[in-house]
């Protein structure tokens, strides 16, 4: 018996030295575990996408009965991908039954976040994919805020970040336009607070870039075009040595040839093993059912969240209904010249200033 | 009352109306239940029809809202109204204007006309009395002029209605 908590209390090392800080232990034994999990692809904090707290539990029986799992939290992961997260944890619990298994299981956790590594859905500011599936609009680069986790793209997140600081200004007029006051914006769909520095790496390409293009004087025509050219070049030339980095630690993520690769962009990994294949199915197969049900319970739900809530749940349920996690571009050009043909020549972004508002 | 406002307004920037020809598709894929929109060639000003929610006070009844859009749409909130006769609600006047927060100051450009007409069916479903609210008389004579509720300095009603 002794002997038996000796081995489990062994396993529970094991976890702590792989995770370090991120393991809590609550409980010894019975053991009982909190585990954050970052995809593995996540060396560059801009990169990542997803991030999961899973809870493990297990009894005195343990490991003849499989530990309990759960989420405790989770950042990037919407109702699908974070049930989907789960089964599969429990699966592989099941199929480990009676072996030491908890560094197998957070294992296990770990690969299905790096294949989540992504955002998904539609950007909540235009509507329009966050991975664009045409290669006309593939100048439209995302990223997500550093603070929530919740994706946009980039021209439209700092098209909104602009505008929350002119309307500032306006409304705090000349007076007392005090410097010491840190620049805040929120984010558009939970609400939280984000600073200058959530959107940083693409705000430093912006000014350094503004600063030249003002002084060619040129201007661009519609508010609407930030980012192209240069700081988007810069973004893709970053992207590039990441996605090196990530091949050469662990082959994780490859690209297909005929793939259009943007900065941030996920690219459906190889299927590394046979079991981890299956899931990857179920997670994308699952798909158009699960969007009937979540528009029902989308409607239902509006009745609870009638002020409080910048959450659109209709047009999240709309804005899944069509295929999306694989991509699939038709262009057969090489990486290389994608990026070159995306970049339109002569087009330069400036900050709009919102002067028509009074 | 409810076309003044709309003379004074820009057209909508490219932005705002790629977004709204989005919503617009979307809205015809996939409308949200109990709202009809009237079809119109006016992207800029939607008219759409509201079903009061079966077992409410409002069931089998239906009102008409009105949504006209600013030049920078989705930055700004869209502004929604009742056209008359505007349903017996106390948080919404008999000039149709409706106080809700999020039509003001808890806009968030994440939010879509779908999940505002969500919000305010919301609204009047839980509505347990059909009566105008207290301020109203004072409130309309002041929007004499026209004036848009997106000028109203809202003071928010309790959440229970
Ligand atoms: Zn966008
Ligand atoms: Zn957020």
């Amino acid at each position: 018996m002794a002997g038996h908590e000796e081995e489990v209390a062994m396993e529970v090392e094991a976890v702590q030295s792989v995770y370090g800080g991120d393991c809590v232990v609550l409980d010894r034994y019975p053991p009982r575990l909190h585990v954050r999990i970052v995809p593995r692809t996540a060396d560059v904090s801009s990169q990542q996408f997803v991030e999961a707290v899973i809870g493990i539990s297990a009894g005195p029986q343990y490991p003849d009965v499989p530990p309990c799992v759960e989420l405790i939290e989770s950042k990037g992961l919407d109702d699908r991908r974070q049930k989907c997260l789960l089964d599969c944890i429990l699966d592989k619990a099941r199929q480990l039954s009676s072996c030491s298994m908890l560094v197998a299981l957070c294992e296990e956790a770990v690969e299905l976040l790096s294949k989540m590594n992504h955002p998904e859905g539609d950007c909540p500011m235009c509507l329009f994919p966050l991975v664009p599936e045409d290669t006309e609009r593939r100048d439209l680069a995302f990223m997500k805020l550093m603070s929530c986790f919740h994706c946009f793209h980039s021209d439209c997140i700092i098209r909104w970040w602009t505008w929350l600081q002119n309307e500032k200004q306006t409304k705090v007029g000349e007076v007392e336009n005090e410097k010491g006051l840190e620049s805040q914006g929120n984010c558009p769909v939970c609400r939280k607070g984000f600073q200058a520095k959530d959107l940083e790496h693409v705000l430093t390409l912006i000014s350094s870039y503004s600063s030249k293009s003002s002084s060619e004087g040129d201007v661009a025509e519609e508010n609407g075009e930030l980012l192209q050219s240069d700081s988007e070049n810069n973004r893709r030339q970053r992207f590039e040595t990441i996605m090196k980095v990530q091949e050469e630690n662990n082959g994780l993520i490859e690209p297909k040839k005929d793939l259009v690769v943007l900065p941030g962009m996920y690219i459906t990994p190889t299927i590394t093993s046979s079991t981890s294949g299956t899931t990857n199915d179920n997670m994308e197969q699952q798909q158009p059912r699960d969007e009937a049900v979540s528009l029902e319970t989308d409607s239902c739900n509006a009745l609870n969240q009638q002020k409080d809530k910048a959450v659109a749940p209709v047009r999240n349920s709309i804005g899944s209904s069509k295929p999306r996690g694989t991509i699939e571009h038709r262009n057969s050009s090489t990486r290389k010249n994608s990026a070159r043909n995306a970049r339109k020549p002569g087009k330069h972004w400036v900050r709009k200033d919102y002067t028509s508002r009074v | 009352m409810t076309s003044s406002s709309a003379t004074s307004r820009k057209a909508l920037s490219k932005i705002a109306s790629n977004r709204l020809q989005k919503e617009l598709v979307e809205w015809q894929v996939n409308p949200p239940v109990g709202f009809k929109h009237k079809v119109t060639d006016n992207l800029q000003r939607w008219v759409i029809e509201v079903n009061g929610a079966p077992g409410t006070l409002y069931a089998n009844e239906t009102y008409q809202l009105q949504v006209d859009f600013p030049e920078h749409y989705p930055m700004e909130a869209p502004q929604v109204i009742f056209l008359p006769p505007a349903p017996l609600h106390p948080h919404i006047y008999s000039n149709g204007h409706i106080c809700l927060d999020i039509l003001y100051d808890s806009w968030s450009p994440a939010m879509t006309v779908s999940s505002v007409c969500i919000s305010i069916l919301s609204m009047l479903s839980s509505s347990t009395v059909k009566q105008r609210p207290e301020d109203n008389d004072r409130y309309v004579k002041n929007c004499r002029n026209g004036r848009s509720p997106k000028e109203t300095r809202w003071w928010f009603h309790d959440d229970k209605v």
